[in-house]
Parts: structure tokens; sequence; C-alpha cells
């Protein structure tokens, strides 16, 4: 597999009145040519900054991209002028939000909105341009699309209009598409059926899709490889199997411990203590270590580097040098991944 | 659990709204349950279904359309003197979703604790007002030292324990939450089930717990009903409910849950609720399939149920 994006070393800070938020702090990574990366982290771990950053949409002036390249079929997008974004976003990477309704003009038919991308990039006319939206609209598998694409974003529901969304953002055929939370809001049936959407057309274009989500289920579902994103860094990045059935991130143990399994246990849920750090004064050496019962000494002095699992499995723990004491992953932790494993053969019933 | 005695009684509940000049919105269609003393029962359900609006009836943050609310065999939708009311409110307290729209921005932590002491007047002084809001916070993992600060300077997290602590201070039997874990991060979440449980167990609390997350509603709750477009589905013990599931729409429902597991992913196929497969002969009832597992069927239904269940 070819990669079609690199990500080297980002870091993207926000100036504000009480000094510098350092909301991403060298981030690294690749996105092959059709797989699903998934970024995963709870709430200003810095995921839709890094999301936002690549389709060029940081907040200016407060936001600034402090180091790093972002390389796109070998050029760097971090250099590009805002007029020459304007030729990527929408035509080579897009974006599809979390919340449906605000990502839509409510005063303009959804046809139209479909349109403007069409026209804008593809150069077609608007006759041509309608018959592609109606087209569009039945790929994402809107009933009657030749009545629908008359109507308002207010006519649809929360699914039809993530649907509409989606629709809009693949009009061009982009190579990469980001999606932020896209079923965030949406209810889990609703939920299911955009997942099974976002992969059938994946199936169909070969479009490269980063996944951005906090739910560890959806990403289960979607995902090919999985960051983890704490505190403005990846902790860990794997495939979605070195992740989930082999994590080696006592951050990563704890997001997978927290989380209640079907089978009826009634132990108490693994949690991991405390809050995540303020960005505005990131501790010093590893930003987890606070909250990390398996801290070394090191872990408050320096920051651990990105230690190799295998080929495909990185992981910025201390406890994989080699000098490191041998920890396991909690018990618990452990009890609940042998019993995913073992539903998971099962066929999911 | 006691399983006999009964600490609240809903009977045929019905909410509706008006919508426009002739339009009504049935948002809660006659639902019954009942909810054991001790036990935390869970109520599902998707955007509509009218599970907030249930919690919020039984609360009476609405008055009733039709049909009962029994607290200790007392009607909570009657009239009542201020006095009852106040009697009442002490007993029934409620969790809400957003925590930080739920706290006054304007109070200190220590007056929004303490607003139902003042209220119910259980605190003699000032001084033991602010012991009894101290051991509060401590109960609900905070220091005291939060007493003198404001809703803004907490995290999500610290804010839900902010409306826990002040939902407890009144000393209350059954606790409302409706959502109290969604807007919270995965970590988070997991830190304040888990606290919840260990309040159930110190003060013998009876929860009616509210949710869209199916696997956290699973993990809380004995018994769980499920609901969908204002009527009550399904209804039955956590575990026959996941194991066993009957009504079409608990089964679409139980198989869209994504679960943290890329094998059982990979393989899950997901069942897809068709409303035009129901029986229309009559109007269906809410029947008891098999000993506390009722649905909501026509005879007909109910004859098809109990044989693939092989009963």
């Amino acid at each position: 597999m070819s990669k079609l994006l690199e990500v080297k070393d980002l870091s993207v800070s926000f100036n504000t009145y009480n000094g510098e938020v350092q909301a991403v702090r060298g981030v690294s990574f690749d996105l092959n040519e059709g797989e699903t990366l998934a970024i995963v982290g709870e709430s200003g771990s810095g995921k839709s900054v890094t999301s936002s950053t690549l389709m060029g949409l940081l907040p200016k002036p407060a936001g600034i991209i402090k180091s790093g390249q972002i390389l796109f079929q070998g050029e760097d997008l971090v250099k590009k002028s805002e007029k020459e974004m304007q030729k990527i976003r929408g035509k080579e990477i897009s974006m599809v939000f979390q919340d449906p309704l605000s990502s839509l003009n409510p005063t303009m038919k959804i046809g139209n909105q479909i349109i403007e991308g069409l026209i804008k990039h593809q150069g077609m006319n608007r006759a041509e341009a309608k018959k592609k939206a109606i087209e569009l609209l039945d790929q994402v598998g809107i009933p009657h699309p030749e009545i629908r694409v008359n109507q308002y974003p207010h006519q649809f529901s929360g699914g039809m209009r993530q649907r509409v969304v989606i629709a809009i953002a693949l009009a061009c055929n982009p190579k990469i598409l980001i999606a932020d939370e896209p079923t965030t809001a949406l209810d889990v049936t609703i939920q299911a059926q955009i997942l099974e959407l976002m992969k059938e057309i994946q199936r169909n274009t070969k479009t490269s899709i980063i996944f951005i989500t906090h739910d560890l289920g959806v990403v289960a579902n979607v995902a090919d490889r999985v960051a983890v994103m704490y505190a403005g860094k990846i902790v860990e990045i794997g495939t979605v199997d070195d992740v989930f059935y082999n994590p080696k991130h006592p951050y990563t143990w704890g997001l997978l411990g927290s989380m209640p399994t079907l089978d009826a246990d009634n132990e108490e849920l693994y949690t991991i203590p405390g809050t995540p750090p303020d960005m505005l004064n990131p501790p010093k050496g590893d930003a987890f270590a606070p909250r990390n019962e398996f801290a070394l000494e090191i872990d408050a002095v320096m920051e651990p580097p990105m230690f190799k699992v295998s080929d495909t499995h990185y992981a910025a723990t201390w406890l994989l040098h080699k000098n490191a004491p041998k920890i396991e992953m909690p018990e618990s932790v452990r009890r609940r991944i042998e019993g995913f494993a073992k539903t998971g053969k099962k066929g999911g019933e | 659990m006691n399983k006999t005695e009964k600490i609240l009684e809903v009977k045929h509940l019905k909410k509706y709204f008006p919508a426009g000049r002739k339009k009504i919105i049935k948002a809660v269609d006659d639902v019954s349950f009942d909810i054991y003393k001790g036990e935390t029962f869970g109520l599902v359900g998707e955007s509509g279904s009218g599970k907030s609006t249930t919690g919020q009836t039984i609360i009476r943050l609405y008055d009733a359309t039709d049909g009962e609310v029994l607290f200790h065999g007392e009607n909570v939708h009657a009239k009542k003197s201020r006095v009852e009311k106040l009697k009442f409110n002490r007993k029934m307290q409620m969790i809400f979703q957003d925590p930080s729209s739920s706290l006054n921005p304007r109070m200190t932590v220590l007056d929004i604790i303490a607003e139902g002491l003042d209220v119910h007047h259980l605190a003699k002084n000032e001084k033991e007002r602010k012991e009894r809001v101290e051991q509060l916070l401590e109960a609900v993992g905070l220091n005291k030292e939060h007493a003198t600060r404001f809703p803004h300077e907490f995290s999500g997290g610290q804010r839900q324990r902010i409306g826990i602590a002040r939902a407890l201070a009144v000393e209350p039997e059954l606790i409302i939450c409706d959502e109290p874990i969604s807007a919270l991060d995965v970590s988070i979440q997991a830190q304040v089930v888990n606290l919840l449980k260990k309040l159930q167990k110190e003060h013998g609390l009876t929860y009616l717990f509210i949710a869209h997350d199916l696997s956290m509603v699973k993990y809380i709750s004995d018994r769980i009903g499920v609901m969908h477009l204002g009527h009550m589905v399904e209804l039955a013990d956590s575990d026959e409910l996941y194991k066993n599931p009957v009504h079409p729409y608990t089964k679409s429902l139980l198989s869209a849950i994504p679960l943290p597991d890329p094998e059982y992913e990979r393989s899950r196929k997901r069942i897809t609720y068709d409303p035009s497969i129901h029986d229309t002969s009559e109007e269906p009832k809410f029947r008891e399939i098999r000993p506390h597992h009722w649905v909501r069927c026509t005879s007909k239904e109910f004859e098809q149920y109990k044989k693939e269940l092989g009963e």
C-alpha cells in the first residue's frame, strides 16, 4: 500500500488570554491508500485540532502551526496559501462534521449545496451538476433523490442529514475523507446505518478515511488502524487488532477497561483516576504519568519516545524500555480483552 | 434486593403535547412499570422514544395527561398542599444530563449543594450546613476546598459529581438519572458509574437510570425497560433482555450497539426493525411472556414469540 498522507512532527498551539495552549504536540502518522485510520481520544486530546489542521481550517490568528509537515502526495500542506488550500479542500480532502444540522446551510436547498463543489472544482454546468447530485443522493441511500434534491435541511431527519453531508463530501471523489465524530449525534441504529454506508462507499471508491471519535466500539467497527491520542500526542498506534487485543500503553488499558461488556459481570469498572492535564501548562515528562498507576520515576522527568512493538505497532511508554520492570496490564483489563476475543470468535451471534 | 416492596408504580402513564392547532404528540403513551426498593431500573430508547419525558413526568416536572404515578402508594400527581409537595420533593431527586447547564453559574458549590438543605431546613446553623456539604463533597470524591469555588472551575466529570452531591443532600430514596453520563468522556463515565453504584450500596438508593448507551445501562441496571415511540415495548431483567430479546425493535437496538471488539464487529449482523411486520388485527398489549419478562404484542404475536423462546 502506498502512503497518501504523511504527517510529521506536527505541533499546533492556540494563543489565548491565559497563554499558549499546546493542543497538538509532535504528532506523526501515515495514511495509506484505501484504509481507515481512527484517531481516538478524550475531549481536549487534540484529535479534532489535528483534523482541522489537515484541512487548513485552523481558526486564524489564534491557531498557529508551530512545527511539522503535512505531506499530501509529496506536497507540504502547511506551506500552502489559503487560495491554494481552497483548491484542495473539498476536492482532494473533504470533511464530515459531527453535527449535520449546523454543517448544512438552512436557507439553501440541499441540491444547491451539493452542486456548489461540483461547479467550482469539476467545472460542470448546472444541469450536469444537478444530475450528479441526484446520483450522489441515491448513492448515500436517500430514497426519492429527485424529489429530495429540492428540499431544505429541516425536511430531513438527523440520519438523512448526515447522509447529505456525506454526499457533499464525496461529490468530487476526494482521496481523503476526514470524518470528525460523524455519528456521535445520532441514535445507535442510525449510527450503524451510517457506518455501514461509509464502509460501502470506501469499498467502491477506495477513499482513505480518517475517522475521529471517542467511541471505541465505533473504532472496532470501522478502523483498519488506530491512533490513540492523549494530551496532544499519539501514545499508541497500530492495527485495530494490535491496539484492542494487545494494548501496550497504560492509557489504552484504561480506556478499554472502562467500557462495560455485555457479558454479565458486575465487577467494578476499571477507571483512570483524575482528569486530563491542562494544556496551558502540560506537565513535564510523560503527560499521562499523574494518572498512571504504573508510572516509573523517569516518567516525571523525560517524555517516553515511541517504542516499537511490532512492524505495525508502536507505543510511547517507558514500560516498553528494555530496562523497565516487567509490568503486565491489570487483571481486570486482561480478562475483558480475553472476553472480547471469545465473543468475537462466536461470530457475533 | 427486596423484590417485594414497590417504591414506585407507574400506571398507564400518558403525556401528550399539543403541536400546532389540531395535532398532538403522544410523547408517552400508556406506559406502566414498577420500581422496587433498592434496584436500578434502566430505561432505554432512541431520541423521541419518550424516555426522558417519562422521567420528567414521574418527578412532576410535567403534569401527566392521564394515568397515575404512585410513590409509596401515594399519587404524585394528585392535588397537594405545599407541605406535602415539599415532603415528596425530598424523597425523589434528579440528576441531569448536562452538568454545566444544570448548575447555576453564579452560585458557589457550597450554595448549590446546600440549596436543598435550606429549602427543607435540614441544617440548624451555618456550621452544620457547611459540615454537611463538606461531607457530601467527600462522598462524591471531591475535596472540601472545592466548596468555595464556582461551577466553571470544574471539569465535566467533576460538575456531574456536584450534581450528584446536590441530589444526595436531602437524603432521597429515589434518584432519577437522566442520561447522567452521556456528556462525559469514556474514562470519566466509568468513574461516575462506579460512584453511583457505591452510593447506592451505602445509602440504599433506588435509581431510575435513563440512557441511550445500552452497554452502560446493561452494566448498571437490574431490570431494563425498552421504549419506542412513547410505548414500553419490552421489560425484563437485564440479563434476560440481552440474552433473549423478543420484540423485533429490541433485537434491532441490541444488534446496533458497537462493541470494542474488532473480531465481533467484523462478523456482526445487524437486524433492522421493520414496523410493518407487526400484526395489526388488534391493539397490542403488554403481556408477560416469561416470569418477569414483558413484551408489547397482540395475542397472535404472543403465541409466536413464545414459540421463538421455546416455551
